[in-house]
C-alpha cells in the first residue's frame, strides 16, 4: 500500500482535470461529506544558500488547501499549487477515501498510472536536458 | 496658504475607460497566452512580486498592459489579502530538479555542465519572416538515450573539498524562525536571510544597474560565475494531522554563485543569490552585489553599491516605483508654498 506521502505527492502533480474526474466518481461511495476547510492561502518557501549555508525566504507560493470528513469519520487533507479549490478538494476526498479503506484498489491503480506518467515525463525532460550536455575545451 | 484639490471624478473615470479601450479587452485567452508563451516575463513578475502563481502573474501582466511595475504591485497587493497557511521545508540546492547548470570558472565540475534551455549561443537576429506569415520550422529535437542526473551538488561544495573556500555553517533554523523582511523591520547591518530575501524579490533592473556598476569598475571584485542553475523545486509540506511530508507541487527556481579571489580565510570569496522563477541576469548581478557587500562588511563602504542599506532600499520594486510615480500626482499645496516664496524673493530682489 502506498504511503500518504506518495499519494498526496502524486495527486498534486497530476493533471487537475483527471483528478477531479476520478474524485467525482468516488463521491457516491463516501457518504456524507463535510468540507472543513476549502481556501486559498500562502506557503512561505525557504531556500538554503549554498555559499554560507544560510536559510532564507525565497518568496511565497499561492496554494489551495482542503480538509474534508466523510461519512465514516475519516478525514482527508490536501494542499496543491494554485487557486483551484476543486483540485485540492478532489485530492482531499481521495485521501479521505484511502483513510477509510474505500475503493482502495481503484485508487491505487489510478495513483500508479499517474505516478508512471509523471516518471515518464521527468525522464523525457532529463533526456532532453542530457542532449544539451557540453564538454568544453581550453586552448 | 492652503489649497485643497478636489473634483475631476468624471475625468478620472473616463481616463480609466480610455486606458482599457486603447489596450483592448482583457480576456482569459490573453492571460493563458501570456502564461504559456512568456514564461520568463511571468517568472520576473513572480520573483519581484514575491508570489509564485504563474496564472496570477500572467493576469497581472495582461491587466496592466505589460507595465511590469504595476503588475508586480498587483501581485504584491493580492498577496496581502491571503493568509499564510504554512512554511515549506527549506529547499536544498542539491535536491533541485536541474535543467540547466553551467560554470564559467571550471569546465569540468562534478556532474558536468548541461546548457539546458538557453539562447546564450544563438544569433540575436529578428525573425522577420514570421511577420510575413512564415511559420517557424519546428526542428526535430532528439533527446539523449540516457537521462541527465535529476540533481547535482552545488559547485561551492566542490571548492570547499579542495580547500579553496571557507566552510559553510550548517543552519538548523526552523522555517518559521527564519528572519522575514515581509513581517519584520529591516535593520542594518541586516541579517543575511534579510539580504538574500530582499535580493530574491528585488527589481531586476535595479539589481542589474548596481551590480553592473561594480562589474565595470566601481567595485573591488571581478566576479566569475562559479555556478548558475535553473530548475524545479518541490514545495514540501507537513500533513497537519499525520505529520507525513508531501510535495504540493513544483516551482521554477534559479540560483547563482559567483567567486572572486581574496576570501578572508581561504582562497576565494563567494557571493550567492536565488529567486523564484528563472532570471539569470538578476542573479549574476545580485550575487555579485552579495559578494561585494560581504567584502565591505564593517570596513566602511566606498561606493553606494557596496552598501547593504543602499542596495536593499533602492532595489525594492514596489517602494521605488511607487515613490517615483507619486511625483506625477497633484502636489499643488507644497508647490504653491514654494512658488509663493520664490515670488517674494523675486519681488524683493528685482522689484
Amino acid at each position: 500500500m502506498m504511503s500518504q506521502s506518495q499519494l498526496l505527492t502524486t495527486l498534486t502533480h497530476a493533471p487537475a482535470d483527471a483528478v477531479k474526474l476520478f474524485a467525482d466518481a468516488l463521491i457516491p461511495e463516501l457518504g456524507d461529506v463535510q468540507v472543513l476547510v476549502n481556501r486559498t492561502g500562502l506557503v512561505m518557501l525557504p531556500y538554503t544558500d549554498s555559499a554560507y549555508g544560510t536559510r532564507f525566504h525565497l518568496g511565497e507560493v499561492l496554494v489551495s488547501e482542503s480538509r474534508v470528513r466523510i461519512g465514516q469519520g475519516a478525514e482527508g487533507y490536501a494542499v496543491c499549487l494554485g487557486r483551484d479549490l476543486e483540485q485540492s478538494l478532489a485530492i482531499a476526498l481521495i485521501d479521505a477515501a484511502v483513510q477509510a479503506g474505500i475503493a482502495t484498489e481503484r485508487i491505487t491503480t489510478f495513483i500508479d498510472a499517474q505516478a508512471a506518467a509523471q516518471r515518464a515525463a521527468d525522464e523525457l525532460l532529463l533526456r532532453q536536458v542530457e542532449a544539451t550536455r557540453v564538454e568544453l575545451e581550453t586552448f | 496658504m492652503y489649497i485643497a484639490a478636489k473634483g475631476g471624478e468624471e475625468a478620472i473615470q473616463q481616463s480609466e475607460h480610455l486606458y482599457h479601450l486603447l489596450n483592448g479587452e482583457l480576456t482569459i485567452d490573453t492571460v493563458r497566452m501570456i502564461e504559456k508563451s512568456m514564461p520568463y516575463l511571468v517568472d520576473r513578475v513572480m520573483g519581484e512580486g514575491s508570489l509564485y502563481s504563474p496564472e496570477l502573474a500572467a493576469l497581472a501582466i495582461a491587466q496592466t498592459g505589460g507595465d511590469l511595475y504595476e503588475a508586480v504591485l498587483l501581485l504584491r497587493a493580492y498577496r496581502a489579502t491571503q493568509p499564510r497557511l504554512a512554511y515549506a521545508q527549506p529547499i536544498e540546492p542539491g535536491e533541485v530538479l536541474t535543467v540547466r547548470r553551467i560554470s564559467a570558472a571550471f569546465k569540468d565540475i562534478p556532474g558536468g555542465q548541461v546548457l539546458g534551455p538557453s539562447l546564450d549561443y544563438s544569433h540575436r537576429l529578428l525573425k522577420l519572416d514570421v511577420l510575413d506569415g512564415t511559420r517557424e520550422p519546428q526542428e526535430a529535437f532528439q533527446p539523449a538515450e540516457q537521462p541527465a542526473p535529476p540533481a547535482y551538488p552545488p559547485v561551492a561544495g566542490w571548492l570547499r573539498e579542495q580547500g579553496l573556500l571557507a566552510e559553510a555553517k550548517a543552519d538548523a533554523t526552523q522555517a518559521a524562525d527564519i528572519p522575514d523582511v515581509t513581517t519584520e523591520n529591516v535593520l542594518f547591518p541586516a541579517p543575511r536571510p534579510h539580504r538574500l530575501q530582499a535580493m530574491a524579490r528585488a527589481d531586476t533592473g535595479g539589481v542589474l544597474s548596481l551590480g553592473y556598476s561594480i562589474m565595470r569598475g566601481y567595485g573591488l571584485i571581478h566576479p566569475t560565475v562559479n555556478e548558475l542553475r535553473l530548475g524545479h523545486a518541490e514545495v514540501t509540506l507537513t500533513h497537519p494531522v499525520t505529520g507525513e511530508k508531501f510535495s504540493a507541487g513544483r516551482v521554477r527556481v534559479s540560483q547563482c554563485e559567483v567567486v572572486s579571489p581574496g576570501g578572508d580565510e581561504k582562497g576565494y570569496a563567494i557571493g550567492f543569490a536565488a529567486t523564484l522563477g528563472w532570471n539569470e541576469v538578476k542573479l549574476i548581478a545580485a550575487s555579485t552585489l552579495d559578494l561585494d557587500m560581504a567584502s565591505q562588511d564593517g570596513d566602511g563602504a566606498k561606493h553606494p553599491a557596496h552598501e547593504e542599506e543602499f542596495v536593499m532600499y533602492h532595489t525594492e520594486p514596489v517602494e521605488s516605483s511607487g515613490f517615483c510615480i507619486h511625483f506625477k500626482l497633484p502636489h499643488y499645496v507644497t508647490f504653491a508654498s514654494g512658488l509663493d516664496n520664490i515670488r517674494k524673493v523675486i519681488q524683493a530682489t528685482y522689484g
